[in-house]
């Protein structure tokens, strides 16, 4: 069952919970410990190797993990309140979480399962290009990731426009946007033949009542998808946001924890990153009931997660996690070049395959820095999720992984700051039938065979 | 004792041992002009290793507040040199129903840390609170950032606010957040567009000139 139980015993401490100065909260709370943890576990990035091999560490990153969240605890920016948790119940809800929860409808339902570090079970794929796109557009864009056979589940892109109407935050447009957003995606599948896939929805809402307006087991999102829940950067909540994963529970859905801890940020470097993303993984869990956690640890100046700083945080707290624990989460990968460049499809590679071998399930991919409209397509997620297969059904070991990584970072690594932002969905897709250019396909399969060359043994 | 010492203690964060020595350079006879400048160099230094993400935000954040440690106690003595050099006052704040904060935090620690007296809004600012809080401070430039394009709407508000109270000219409208451009600045009228924090202190000085 999931952890939703405990709702009202959390939401509670909003109120009752020590009161903090919300300027004071990162600095004097949440840095100082992290510091404090990194020191006493003795967590050390190792730049040579993005995908080290060090058990020991990883669970010494769990336990820096569970004291950061125990001592820091979660701060609601609406009560100036902090909300906190005893071992006790860190340990009541891990045991109650499931390692697989079955989602998805009918003949698409899908098992999502825990994984272990190099288990030889392939990787639980959600597909998303984790952007914006033009109404126009939006349709084929779903389309088109629900034509990848590798695809689990889907999060669709997210709309600007409603019918031509700038989409205004809070506003009727959100509400209007969720809907239509919604009905895209759930005729996409249906047309696709797979009206059961299971969906993470819907992106365009920026607010509470934009999910809430589309929970409708008839044409909204139906109790066998997802939704998300974010949390702010680092470890602070907000009444909007626990009012998603309360309405959530109680309709009946599914819940993920959307998080992404940033380098270079109050988390400091690697070290850092990799706690805190595996600290969020139990915030999920405990303050918000989700099954599933969305992380996407990024790069302050690049906004991405494809260099080796965060490839090492990636591996590191995946690894934590699945020794650790028995709970889901998905790797995010977001890379620095845009579609249909040899650079997204390297970067891309990379990401799934040091997440895949760690114990991740993989969440593919946003491009181009997660920034520019129209700028992401499945091709980038077909790669990584092929990538991710290969690594598990070939049983590739961290050592091996962390060569064919070295090897492809050497080709882009470099040009973090300066990749080709590449090209917009209809310049690399044919619109109408969502399929994409010949062009685009070639790239793809120029790099794939580079890749093969490197000692990934593709199934297909 | 030296004022090498003193910008280390600042580059560290070390703000008590920095105001204790800012304190006893001042009385054994230290100019407290020199000192301003040092230290200044020693902040842009700091905010360059930030840019290259050699230190992290935490620590640019506790040499900005050593700095801010320092001055306070430099006060009386630069008010007798011929007075303090602010380089300008900023309201800074997320357009309403926008919760991302990160970037705006960034933009108001390069801002103090380069010599501006910042008041921080936070997230989820109504345009009116902008331009009444820049009111009460008697501000000279208006920060306002957005991080989607479904509240960039919210920033030509507060310029449509201020034309309404006729009180356009009295502040510099800034915007910035990564959906945001110069040609966003253009269309609304706002008076510059800064894609990144770095760039920002040297294009408020300009603006000011
Ligand atoms: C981190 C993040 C989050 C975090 C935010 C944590 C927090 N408390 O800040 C969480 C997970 C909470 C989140 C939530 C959501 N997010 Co978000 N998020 C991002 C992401 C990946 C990075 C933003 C960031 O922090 N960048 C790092 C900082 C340092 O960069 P920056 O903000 O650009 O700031 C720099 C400059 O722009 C400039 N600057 C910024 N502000 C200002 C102001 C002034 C005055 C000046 C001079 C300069 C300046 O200086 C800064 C430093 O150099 C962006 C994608 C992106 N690449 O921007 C999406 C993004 C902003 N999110 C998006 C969305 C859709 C959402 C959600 C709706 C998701 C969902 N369905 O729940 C919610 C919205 C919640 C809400 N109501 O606000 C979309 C917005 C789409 C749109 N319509 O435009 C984006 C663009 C992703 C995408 N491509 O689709 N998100």
């Amino acid at each position: 069952m999931t952890t939703a139980y405990r709702h009202w015993e959390i939401l509670e401490r909003s109120t009752t919970g020590p009161f903090m100065d919300e300027d004071d909260f990162l600095p004097r709370r949440f840095t100082p410990t992290l510091k404090k943890l990194i020191k006493k576990y003795e967590i050390k990035y190792d730049p040579a190797n993005p995908c080290p091999t060090d058990d020991a560490m990883a669970d010494r990153i769990w336990q820096a993990a569970w004291d950061l969240f125990r001592e820091v605890g979660y701060y609601n920016t609406d009560s100036h309140r902090i909300m906190q948790v005893s071992d006790q119940e860190i340990k009541e809800a891990l045991y109650m979480a499931n390692d697989s929860y079955l989602v998805g409808a009918g003949k698409d339902a899908v098992l999502f399962e825990h994984r272990q570090v190099e288990d030889s079970k392939t990787p639980f794929c959600i597909m998303s290009p984790d952007i914006t796109c033009d109404e126009q557009y939006h349709q084929s864009i779903c389309m088109a990731y629900l034509k990848e056979p590798l695809l689990d589940g889907i999060c669709g892109p997210i709309l600007e426009k409603t019918f031509g109407h700038l989409i205004e935050s809070a506003g009727p447009s959100e509400i209007s946007g969720c809907i239509q957003h919604i009905y895209n995606q759930k005729m996409a599948a249906r047309l696709l033949g797979r009206p059961g896939t299971f969906m993470v929805a819907v992106g365009t809402a920026e607010h509470d009542s934009g999910q809430i307006a589309v929970s409708d087991d008839n044409w909204g999102v139906q109790k066998t998808d997802a939704r998300l829940v974010g949390s702010l950067t680092e470890f602070k909540t907000a009444d909007t946001l626990l009012n998603r994963s309360l309405h959530y529970a109680q309709y009946g859905s599914y819940t993920g924890n959307l998080t992404g801890a940033i380098y270079g940020g109050w988390c400091g470097g690697s070290e850092g990153t990799a706690v805190t993303t595996v600290a969020y993984s139990l915030i999920g869990l405990i303050m918000h009931g989700a099954i599933f956690n969305q992380h996407f640890p990024f790069h302050l100046n690049y906004g991405s997660n494809t260099t080796r700083e965060l490839l090492w945080a990636i591996s590191m707290a995946g690894q934590a996690l699945s020794r650790n624990s028995n709970l889901l989460y998905t790797s995010n990968g977001f890379a620095n070049a845009g579609p249909m460049t040899e650079m997204v499809f390297r970067e891309t590679a990379v990401h799934a395959m040091v997440s895949t071998v760690s114990g991740w399930n993989l969440w593919e991919m946003a491009s181009t820095r997660n920034k520019y409209r129209n700028r992401a397509t499945p091709m980038e997620a077909r790669i990584g999720c092929e990538v991710g297969h290969a690594v598990a059904r070939q049983g590739l070991t961290r050592e091996q992984v962390n060569e064919i990584a070295n090897k492809l970072l050497a080709k882009y690594e470099d040009h973090a700051a300066d990749a080709p932002i590449g090209s917009e969905y209809h310049e690399c897709y044919d619109v109408e039938k969502a399929v994409p250019t010949q062009e685009h396909y070639d790239m793809f399969r120029r790099v794939k065979d580079e890749i093969a060359d490197l000692g990934i043994e593709f199934p297909y | 004792m030296s004022l090498e010492e003193l910008s280390k203690l600042v580059e560290d964060g070390e703000t008590e041992e920095a105001e204790e020595l800012a304190a006893k350079l001042l009385k054994d006879g230290s100019d407290p002009l020199l000192m301003i400048e040092e230290l200044t160099k020693t902040m842009g230094h700091v905010g360059d290793l930030f840019a290259k993400l050699e230190i992290f935000l935490p620590e640019i954040m506790l040499a900005g507040e050593a700095l801010s440690g320092v001055v306070k106690v430099m006060e009386p003595y630069l008010d007798a040199a011929g007075g303090q050099q602010v380089k300008g006052k900023v309201i800074l704040g997320v357009v309403k129903g926008d919760l991302h904060e990160i970037g705006k935090n960034i933009v108001g620690l390069i801002l103090e840390t380069n010599g501006f007296i910042v008041k921080d809004l936070g997230y989820d600012v109504d345009p009116l609170t902008f331009v009444k809080e820049a009111e009460a401070m008697d501000a000279d430039f208006i920060g306002a950032s957005s991080l989607m394009t479904t509240t960039m709407p919210r920033q030509k508000e507060i310029i449509e606010i201020l034309l309404d109270k006729g009180i356009r000219d009295k502040f510099k409208v800034i915007i910035g957040g990564a959906p945001t451009s110069q040609m966003w600045a253009d269309e609304i009228g706002a008076d510059l567009y800064c894609k990144d924090a770095k760039s920002t202190p040297d294009a408020l000085t300009a603006l000011l000139a």
